[in-house]
């Protein structure tokens, strides 16, 4: 037995990075080396005689003297200067509310503050900074109204394509971003260490300052992570908003391989702006890193400041009972107010967005004064989707009939039959895709009908390659650690690191000299299946963060539990397979969930990689909406985001019972669907 | 569909080519012709795009990199009502690849409340933008039509190569007019009823449009003035062709040659505000479109015609890109 036991221990195993070696492979070929032919293509020259269009026959680091060059330079500044101003701001807009969730509300208010952070994000992120030209145009009625009460000039607001708009915008679009991270930092808090910290005569600020807020470090990095980088790459909001001055990097960057066919000089500047980030990084860490330091240098000094205050008689102080539930009450309130005029200024572009989706007008951005259900009757098939409405619902009340009829007739636990609900909005989805071709006579204007559907396939293939490739590589990360783990950890933080605008022209350059190549090419250009190439393309292009979100998460998860576990199943004569099946799988089943959902809403609006690696055919909707910001915007381009918004929600709130009838708590959910 | 933003009827893409047609027509926008080649030729005869529809120009090079393909001529019998002015273009002289969509020019829109003076010239709106509309105007988004403003103001014609010229168009672009504008805008027709700019350079179609939006906005259409681009102007014509690769190539040429049937060609003549030049034009119009607007933005005086210059692609047109490329740098900083 024991020697048994010691054989099938001694069995040879594969090496350490077996099961990473999916991402490996991944990752080498589709960022390792786009990004580094990248970089090479930045010491060539230009010449747009050639389908790749760089000469290579004198390199040079003549671009990057080009981008040193004080004209470009120039919004290099400003985009930093942007990117950091918004972060800070996000922060001390985002900080107030997640203290107010994580401490001082109900369990129930705290999930509705958070569903009212993230709510909002399940509308289009294109839709939602178009819809702040709305409010902001000097013609608009709000202008009006300002100028009315003479708070503006006549010429009304003057904010649009300018830096200003581009910098609320941007603050607005990941805001979410920073409450999230802030919130679960402090709901991780253990309250008896603030307690503990009262107790021994700390103030309210104190407590604040120097055990919260340094409990919290990890979410503020956090936050500052996911927001600060994507802003650095962002060149959505500068194009739609920013107009000339309101340039950013990003949008230049693009603009050398859309449009100046200048690859040196554009990726250069993508050299030269991951190099910024990660100055930026390196130089935040450091503040970060000395801030606690030099107090504590100074701790001695400071504590012979307060024994010395300590000695001098104390001037009398107001009943100390009653004065701090007093001001206990007012910062409660100012908090809540605070939340309040945060959540309404989340929702103002979507508000904004149903109101003109059902404009009468002609453009989407100039309301007309007139409500009008046209632009619905213009994407829409009314009698069809009346009838798929009602099959739908039909399936479900069925479902939810049976389950009532079940718990009154047949009392056997609740575990069978709380399965019903989401088995019947299984099923209604199923049937009514099939009766409905999948719902492709649903949309009278097709485009957009089916650019909502491509976002799905695209967003769904590759939160499925996210969390496979993420769960593997999490695994082998926290179990089979190696020399090999930190280089991969060097690459995955790189991909984090990487600012979008990056990894899509890597990609878009990539593509076009891999199709060539036998087999893999085929599935780029031919696709497979019912998949054509540009799906895969996407597949690939927004799988890569999603990914390496994923991979963190599960990685985390595990590294909190202990090997032992699986030990023991091993020790009980569980062959390797069967424990990971049996033990470890359930275990980071969570995490997996949340990486996936995270990824899920990633993926459905990337608009940067997606449009510039995307083809006829395989248009999501963030791309095609892109594309039209180029014009006028049609209403319909909103009744779109709206039916794009429900759906989303649907599928959260379906996912949402799916858990509950697995048994996890609202909290847990939430906590879920935040990834915590 | 691969095209320009806002370029057919959206009548005629949808519902009437379906019932019409039989064909269930998708539409992606670029904004400009640098975009739709880089696409085309990043898919490698694989875009998935079928009509594409480059500016004429530019099809002697969109050949040569094999982006689109010969037209079966035999398919599109309609071709016949096409105006034999806007046949046989020097890009492709037999018509082999292309035909033509549908032509305009170039000009510019302004606020006669915001800017009082009398403009006439290409001088003029430089001036005014430099000056009370400074930071308040917006320029097309394409290299060759910025460039070609410069080119015209000073009576020079846009394709002359001397590099003296480029360096002093790249002196005076960057270096004093950068900083007046407010936006790189192909399409300023909304921005402008949005109440974005006092000033912009625009495409006749898309400000005749203007009109219209700047009425829906609640605004005053008599306070906005339309200026054909003078002394001299662009002709531009944009084409249809069929991409190499075209996974539905028969529907493609249905659809080109359905686009020349007079009723949906002035249809769409209608809702975009350009020439689509076919024959007869004149009487088309007062049969099928009587009580056309604004007519004198869509059709233009043989005295304007003489103005106009078309586009050649000249080794000068990398040069302004990196010229345009420079001055959107400027802009911004």
């Amino acid at each position: 037995m024991t020697a048994e036991i010691a054989m099938a221990r001694r069995r040879p195993r594969a090496p350490k990075f077996a099961l990473a070696l999916p991402s490996i492979v991944w990752y080498t070929a589709f960022f390792i080396v786009p990004i580094a032919l990248v970089v090479v293509y930045s010491f060539g020259a230009k010449d747009s005689s050639k389908l790749v269009p760089v000469d290579f026959s004198n390199p040079s680091t003549s671009s990057y003297g080009e981008v040193f060059d004080e004209t470009f330079f120039q919004v290099f500044r400003s985009t930093v200067r942007i990117a950091i101003t918004a972060t800070l701001l996000c922060l001390l807009i985002g900080l107030p509310v997640a203290y107010f969730a994580a401490f001082k509300v109900s369990e129930k208010w705290r999930a509705i503050v958070l569903a009212a952070v993230v709510v909002p994000s399940f509308t289009s992120f294109l839709i939602r900074t178009v819809a702040w030209r709305i409010p902001l145009a000097p013609n608009g009625m709000f202008s009006k109204w300002l100028q009315d009460i003479g708070l503006v000039g006549d010429k009304g607001i003057q904010i649009l394509e300018t830096a200003g708009a581009v910098q609320l915008a941007i603050v607005y679009n990941y805001l979410g971003f920073m409450i999230l991270p802030l919130y679960v930092a402090f709901d991780r808090i253990d309250i008896r260490l603030r307690e503990a910290s009262k107790d021994l005569g700390a103030g309210r600020f104190s407590t604040f300052f120097s055990v919260t807020l340094p409990l919290a470090g990890p979410g503020i990095a956090a936050g500052v992570l996911l927001t600060f980088i994507p802003m650095c790459g962002d060149y959505v909001t500068a194009t739609v908003l920013g107009g000339a001055k309101g340039n950013m990097i990003g949008a230049m960057i693009a603009s050398q391989f859309n449009q100046a066919q200048n690859w040196p000089l554009g990726s250069a500047m993508a050299v030269l702006m991951i190099a910024a980030v990660l100055l930026t990084l390196v130089v935040g860490a450091a503040i970060v890193w000395l801030v606690p330091r030099v107090l504590a240098l100074a701790e001695p000094v400071i504590q012979a400041w307060r024994r010395a205050q300590a000695g001098k008689p104390r001037q009398a102080r107001v009943a100390p009972s009653r004065r701090p539930a007093l001001a206990d009450a007012v910062l409660h309130r100012s908090l809540g107010v605070w939340t309040m005029l945060v959540l309404t200024f989340l929702f103002i572009p979507v508000g904004l967005v149903f109101l003109h989706s059902f404009n009468r007008g002609n453009s989407f951005t100039i309301w007309s004064y007139a409500v009008s259900t046209k632009w619905w009757g213009e994407l829409f098939d009314g009698a069809v989707f009346v009838q798929t409405a009602l099959l739908f619902a039909a399936i479900v009340v069925l479902a939810v009939v049976a389950r009532r009829l079940f718990k009154q007739r047949v009392q056997f636990g609740g575990g069978y039959t709380a399965w019903l609900v989401p088995t019947g909005l299984v099923l209604a989805l199923v049937v009514n895709g099939v009766l409905t071709s999948w719902y492709a006579n649903l949309f009278d204007f097709s485009g957009i009908g089916d650019a909502i559907r491509n976002s799905f396939v695209a967003a769904f293939g590759a939160t499925v390659v996210a969390v496979v490739l993420g769960g593997t590589a999490g695994v082998a990360l926290a179990r089979r650690p190696g020399a090999w783990s930190n280089a991969f950890m060097v690459v995955v933080f790189l991909i984090l690191v990487t600012p979008e605008i990056m990894e899509a022209i890597a990609l878009a350059t990539w593509f076009p000299r891999i199709q060539n190549v036998a087999a893999v090419g085929y599935v780029f250009t031919e696709g497979w299946g019912p998949f054509n190439g540009g799906m895969n393309k996407l597949w690939v292009g927004q799988s890569m963060y999603a990914s390496a979100v994923v991979t963190l998460i599960v990685r985390a998860r595990l590294s909190g539990l202990d090997e032992s576990l699986e030990e023991a199943a091993g020790d009980l004569g569980a062959p390797p397979a069967r424990a990971f099946r049996q033990i470890t799988l359930p275990l980071i089943a969570s995490a997996m969930i949340a990486g996936g959902l995270l990824s899920f809403a990633l993926c459905l609006d990337n608009a940067v990689v997606s449009s510039l690696i995307s083809e006829a055919g395989s248009t999501t909707f963030p791309v095609a909406l892109l594309g039209a910001t180029r014009s006028t915007i049609k209403p319909f381009w909103g009744v779109g985001a709206v039916s794009l918004f429900f759906v989303t929600m649907a599928s959260l709130w379906f996912l949402v019972v799916i858990l509950r009838r697995g048994g996890a708590s609202a909290g847990n959910i939430a906590a879920t669907i935040t990834g915590a | 569909m691969y095209t320009w933003g806002d370029y057919n009827d959206p009548d005629i893409i949808g519902p009437l080519a379906e019932s019409e047609l039989g064909v269930k027509m998708k539409v992606d926008y670029y904004p400009s012709n640098e975009d739709l080649i880089i696409k085309l030729a990043a898919g490698a005869g694989n875009s998935g795009f079928d009509i594409v529809v480059p500016t004429g120009p530019y099809i002697p090079q969109m050949i040569e990199k094999g982006l689109i393909q010969k037209l079966d001529m035999s398919k599109i019998p309609n071709f016949v009502n096409l105006d034999s002015a806007y046949t046989s273009r020097d890009w492709d002289p037999n018509n082999e690849y292309s035909v033509c969509k549908n032509w305009g020019s170039t000009g510019y829109f302004y606020n006669k409340t915001k800017v009082t003076r009398k403009m006439e010239t290409w001088q003029d709106f430089i001036d005014a933008c430099m000056n009370e509309g400074s930071g308040d105007c917006a320029m097309v988004d394409t290299a060759p039509n910025l460039c070609g403003m410069w080119y015209w103001a000073n009576g020079y014609n846009w394709n002359d190569q001397d590099p003296a010229k480029l360096d002093a168009c790249e002196k005076f672009l960057v270096d004093e007019f950068a900083q007046h504008i407010k936006a790189f805008d192909s399409y300023p027709s909304t921005k402008l009823a949005e109440g974005a700019y006092s000033l912009a350079m625009g495409w006749n179609g898309d400000l005749r449009q203007a009109y219209s939006r700047i009425a829906d906005a609640g605004g005053n259409p008599d306070e906005w003035v339309w200026v054909l681009g003078a002394p001299a102007t662009e002709l531009w014509m944009d084409t249809y062709c069929v991409a190499t690769g075209a996974p539905n190539a028969d529907a493609a040429h249905a659809w080109i040659n359905w686009e020349f049937v007079p009723e949906i060609s002035i249809k769409d003549l209608q809702y975009h505000g350009y020439n689509t030049g076919l024959k007869n034009m004149d009487s088309l119009v007062a049969e099928l479109a009587p009580d056309l607007e604004l007519g004198e933005m869509i059709f233009f005086s043989s005295d304007q015609v003489a103005t106009f210059q078309t586009q050649e692609i000249t080794p000068s047109l990398d040069r302004m890109v990196d010229i345009m490329n420079k001055v959107k740098a400027k802009a911004g900083a």
